[in-house]
């Protein structure tokens, strides 16, 4: 599903007889005369990863603090984990959240604060104590346990807040932009951690991001919010499919071939055009109006019916962050 | 945009749970230790003035522990409003209150917890003061009277002025605003006892020093220490600080309901 109104799913989970993870209909936030959250009316079902795009001031983060309870919407109602809006500590209860740059106490060691988030959400000691050691072996913090949180590196702390988000085994669980300030091979294992929130718990993941490449690669679905309204939502095919952006196929043919090839290609229905590089014989880049897959298919097919043998052949289809930037407007 | 409203009713665990983290990191952090070394400083240097400077010691030997007493309820009740003060604007500072504010426990035990907390440095400070006490008013029989008044009194005006910095604390959105304000507030609060005596014997005068749990409070350790004054006779007295007290700690559950994300004063 692709489409620039959103919640056109609720239907789909009512098939399924299953209460989305989170609901949201028609929910405005206000900030004096500024509208941040304009309409949001979105579902998410168990078990998906999704992932808020948006530029700076798209209201990813006051959408976040909406459904976490954090703020209550001028306008409109959701529901998390099943729990309507308004029993927002039952919805805590449920719920991990892993704030924008959250700060950390610095006088508490990782192990006492993930116990004491344990407790503040109703463990018993026992209980939040071995919470805190199979959390802090899970994320790679076991050696640091003892060791004040204010020795930690960035990275350690962001992982500490994921633990601390999981500690109470939350039905879903929103991340706001989890990889913000870490290095490559940080962000690398953020991602890892959030599959595994996904897969291995079962929870679903709400996930705020400026970085395209985690969306598509962890998220099952998208949306892009732009100047507080959803712009697009769907799954990462069915968004960069509105990106409209030129899809070009690269292939590579023998040099006296080329204009034979070029002629071929110009028959084509998907073909919009065909460019060769007379630096490089033999090198045609063809433009696609239609899906790249077919239309690829269809190259091919004419090249081996002109009797024009393919060396090379490179497709280059577009990309979520086209259809970021076609839905945004280059805004940010 | 409205504050997140909390349906969820105070529980004393809450309560209990982060006042125990609360104090552990005040104490373990070293802020606690800290704090008290320096009070524990003041209050030397002070009884040392008192009790030995040819200058000073024209004071009768019950008003030098009155003084003493004084300065250690004052300081150290100004010690709880620091660190009250800094409790909830402190965390928004540090971006650590919305990972609070996210997990079920109530907002009224969340204030009332670092209420409890900011409090263990009066407790701390009155401690100190004990042995002072006992060395200065041991000769004039005053350390029975002194200690049970300055427990009673400073106990009162810490809770009462703890509370009124968790207020503050709740609606700021940075730390040095709300520490400017307490300060000022506190300021503003011994304001009557600096008027001239004439000033403060006229009814108006009287009554700012009465209803001011601050002066009140100083009156009554002032009389029963110095002048062996009965409790009965300054029962009047102490009624302000008592209602203040109570008001305060009802203000810290009101305005725990109205905790949000961010405060007021900074954009």
């Amino acid at each position: 599903m692709a489409t620039g109104q959103v919640g056109r799913d609720l239907g789909r989970e009512g098939e399924r007889g299953e209460e989305p993870a989170i609901r949201a209909r028609g929910v405005c936030v206000t900030y004096g005369d500024r509208l941040a959250i304009d309409d949001l009316t979105v579902s998410v079902a168990r078990g998906e990863v999704l992932g808020v795009l948006g530029p700076n001031g798209a209201g990813k983060t006051t959408a976040i603090r909406v459904l976490t309870t954090m703020l209550v919407p001028s306008k409109g109602t959701f529901s998390v984990a099943g729990i309507a809006d308004s029993h927002p500590s039952e919805i805590r209860r449920r719920i991990g959240v892993l704030p924008e740059s959250p700060g950390y106490p610095d006088p508490q060691t990782g192990a006492e604060f993930l116990r004491y988030h344990g407790r503040l959400h109703g463990l018993d000691r026992a209980a939040a104590h071995s919470n805190a050691e199979r959390l802090l072996a899970e994320f790679g913090l076991a050696d640091r346990a003892r060791s004040l949180i204010a020795t930690y590196s960035r990275g350690m702390r962001q992982r500490l807040g994921i633990a601390r988000a999981l500690v109470n085994n939350p039905e879903v669980v929103f991340l706001d932009e989890p990889t913000l300030g870490l290095d490559p091979a940080g962000q690398l294992q953020v991602l890892g951690y959030i599959r595994s929130i996904a897969n291995d718990r079962g929870a679903t993941v709400l996930l705020s991001t400026h970085l395209l490449a985690e969306v598509e690669e962890v998220c099952t679905r998208v949306m892009i919010l732009n100047r507080g309204r959803v712009t697009a939502e769907g799954t990462v095919a069915e968004v960069t499919a509105l990106a409209a952006a030129p899809r070009t196929v690269r292939v590579q043919v023998p040099g006296d071939l080329t204009g034979h090839a070029a002629n071929a290609l110009h028959e084509v229905a998907d073909v919009e055009r065909v460019t060769h590089d007379d630096a490089r014989p033999g090198s045609l880049t063809i433009t696609l109006n239609g899906p790249p897959e077919l239309g690829g298919a269809a190259i091919l097919q004419a090249l081996g019916q002109a009797g024009v043998p393919v060396r090379s052949y490179e497709m280059e289809g577009a990309r979520l962050s086209d259809a970021f930037f076609a839905v945004t407007g280059g805004d940010s | 945009m409205t504050p997140a409203r909390s349906l969820r009713p105070y529980r004393s665990s809450d309560g209990v749970i982060v006042a125990r983290q609360e104090i552990r990191d005040l104490w373990l952090g070293g802020r606690g230790l800290a704090l008290t070394l320096g009070f524990s400083v003041l209050l030397s240097v002070i009884s040392y003035l008192v009790a030995t400077n040819q200058a000073l010691n024209y004071l009768e030997q019950r008003e030098t522990v009155n003084l003493t007493l004084q300065v250690a309820i004052a300081v150290g009740a100004l010690l709880a409003l620091l660190a009250a003060a800094n409790a909830i604007s402190g965390e928004r500072e540090r971006g650590s209150l919305e990972s609070l504010l996210v997990t079920p426990v109530s907002r009224s035990g969340l204030a009332a917890g670092k209420l409890v907390a900011a409090l263990t440095l009066w407790l701390a400070a009155y401690v100190v003061t004990v042995p002072y006490v006992w060395f200065l008013g041991r000769d004039v029989g005053a350390v029975g009277d002194a200690l049970l008044t300055g427990a009673v009194v400073g106990t009162l005006l810490a809770v009462f002025l703890a509370a009124l910095g968790i207020v503050i604390s709740i609606a700021s959105d940075s730390n040095r605003l709300s520490l400017s304000v307490s300060l000022f507030v506190l300021l503003a609060l011994y304001a009557p006892g600096q008027l001239p005596s004439g000033a403060q014997k006229g009814w108006f005068g009287e009554m700012l020093v009465r209803v001011n749990p601050m002066t009140a409070g100083s009156h009554v350790v002032d009389r029963i220490v110095i002048s062996g004054s009965s409790w009965g006779d300054q029962l009047p007295w102490l009624a302000a600080p008592v209602v203040g007290a109570l008001i305060g700690v009802a203000a810290v559950l009101v305005a725990a309901q109205r905790m949000r994300l961010h405060g007021k004063g900074t954009g």
